[in-house]
């Protein structure tokens, strides 16, 4: 069985810092929204795929109560946001089995209410015997969800020659997309002097190799192809889906073989670009006309890039310099200001910038050509969207 | 003054309780394959490589080298508040398998990825013996890269 899913609708809340809205009520704006957006009604709604649950979002059954759904399809995953392909995946599988005729993916997080559970005595999770979800070691201070980032990125440089100034061209690219998206948190144009005089936060990571912690919401409504094509809008297939890949081998925020928690360290070994979204989609790589994915911290950007053969081992810092990355350049990267510079909705906001940039709904930053647009996460999953 | 009464206790389970035992008696030791001699970490009920049932606690050399490091310019939780700036660093010790760890007596500006590092022991509060390494001269296994 193939998967025959598109999504039909997109919503989102106002992304702000400090907002005062409950995740409930930031999530069923984005909801309705989405609704409005699709031309459905919330009865039309009978699943739910979610991985933000509580305490940083909220957990599916509080979100079928308040908003009066009755589900008969619901998938909920571990409280990350590497989640958003494996969310997206349950839902696409879902309608195209017939298990659920519209499912909602549903993403609503107060970063900034909750801080305290990322880092700290209140990360219980960081105790885990494996390490903390980001490889985090709380004993000896190994502590938040950056930490992991910057074990890998300083192997990277080292072993790399890369320096903290070269990978400020992510951050900088991405923060230029934001100053055209009115909905990004960050407005203004950040500078190589900006980005090198502010503070080090986890060396080698300056302030702004890590994301914003803000408060926002965003709702995509999947379904079949064919009821897609009934709907408002013009659909959005997903042309191909490839989950998380796990194993020693792989470290949620470094790259296959750089040594990184128990990885084998080799230098000089090409990936396994293990590329069956764009199999899938039955598109490659050179088809690609903007490539989005999980900014959380900004050598996530070079260890994705490398991951899906933009570039080679160890190219990937030089690849994003001279504004290739940013507006107007040959692989734009995150085109709403990602992570880093628009909000922090665990992705889900590079997800509906994608469905805009394929509807051409995308404002004074449309890019030229939207044909096949590529998610990928430095742990591997990928999903490409495509017109229908 | 930091924090101390409030660092975590180790999560220790069956599988990787021999590991803090050892920790208490002064050493570090490592689950190792009784069939294919390979040691790895976090400790395990299978060998990871080639999935037999029989694991051998053995000494380790102690030795090994810095794998990567970071240097935390904020403290994110009261317990590493009055620590800033302070050292983490990632161990690849000689059999193989990488741990975090702390490492004394080093400035950041004298870190390198490739150096080499011998354990110690350190009681981080009553009851709590954790690993931490030294930096040494001894080029055994040559740089990393």
């Amino acid at each position: 069985m193939k998967i025959d899913a598109a999504i039909a609708g997109i919503g989102a809340s106002k992304f702000g810092r400090g907002l005062p809205d409950s995740q409930m009520a930031m999530g069923t704006v984005a909801f309705k929204k989405a609704l409005e957006d699709a031309g459905l009604c919330r009865e039309d709604v009978d699943g739910i795929s979610i991985h933000q649950g509580s305490p940083l979002g909220v957990d599916y059954d509080r979100v079928a109560s308040a908003l009066g759904l009755q589900l008969h399809y619901v998938n909920q995953s571990w409280l990350h946001g590497r989640f958003v392909t494996n969310s997206l995946q349950h839902a696409a599988m879902a309608v195209s089995c017939g298990m659920a005729d519209v499912v909602a993916c549903f993403t609503s997080v107060s970063f900034s209410r909750e801080r305290a559970i990322l880092a700290g005595e209140g990360d219980h999770e960081a105790n885990r015997e494996e390490g903390g979800s980001h490889g985090e070691a709380p004993l000896y201070g190994l502590e938040s969800p950056g930490s992991g980032a910057a074990m890998a990125m300083q192997r990277y440089m080292a072993t790399y020659g890369v320096t903290s100034a070269d990978l400020a061209a992510v951050p900088i690219s991405i923060r230029s997309h934001a100053c055209q998206n009115p909905a990004a948190i960050m407005q203004n144009e950040l500078t190589l002097e900006d980005h090198q005089s502010a503070r080090i936060v986890i060396d080698p990571l300056r302030l702004y190799d890590f994301c914003l912690l803000s408060d926002a919401a965003v709702v995509v409504l999947v379904t079949s192809s064919d009821r897609a094509r009934d709907l408002r809008q013009p659909p959005v297939r997903i042309a191909g889906l490839q989950g998380i890949q796990a194993g020693r081998e792989e470290f949620v925020f470094a790259p296959p073989h750089l040594g990184i928690a128990q990885q084998t360290f080799a230098p000089t070994k090409t990936y396994d670009l293990a590329n069956e979204a764009f199999e899938y989609a039955g598109a490659t790589i050179k088809d690609v006309d903007a490539f989005y994915t999980y900014d959380a911290f900004s050598p996530l950007v070079l260890f994705s890039l490398e991951r899906f053969g933009y570039c080679g081992r160890g190219e990937a810092a030089a690849f994003v310099q001279d504004g290739r990355i940013g507006p107007g350049g040959s692989l734009p990267v995150n085109t709403s200001g990602g992570l880093l510079s628009e909000a922090h909705v665990s992705g889900w906001n590079c997800i509906i910038e994608m469905v805009r940039q394929i509807r051409g709904q995308a404002g004074p930053r449309q890019l030229p050509r939207s044909e096949v647009l590529h998610w990928g996460t430095p742990w591997g999953d990928s999903a490409i969207l495509t017109p229908m | 003054m930091s924090d101390t009464n409030h660092l975590p206790t180790p999560r220790v389970s069956p599988d990787s309780a021999p590991f803090w035992a050892a920790c208490k008696g002064g050493q570090l030791e490592l689950p190792v394959c009784a069939t294919c001699k390979k040691a790895h970490l976090p400790p395990g009920p299978v060998c990871p490589f080639c999935f037999s049932d029989t694991i051998e606690w053995k000494p380790a050399s102690g030795r090994g080298e810095i794998a990567s490091w970071v240097e935390y310019h904020m403290a994110f939780s009261n317990r590493f508040s009055d620590q800033v700036p302070y050292l983490v660093v990632l161990v690849e010790l000689d059999e193989g398998p990488r741990l975090v760890s702390s490492i004394r007596d080093t400035a950041s500006k004298d870190m390198r990825v490739g150096m080499r590092v011998e354990v110690g022991f350190e009681e981080l509060k009553p009851g709590l013996i954790v690993p931490t390494f030294s930096p040494i001269e001894d080029n055994a296994n040559g740089d990393l890269i």
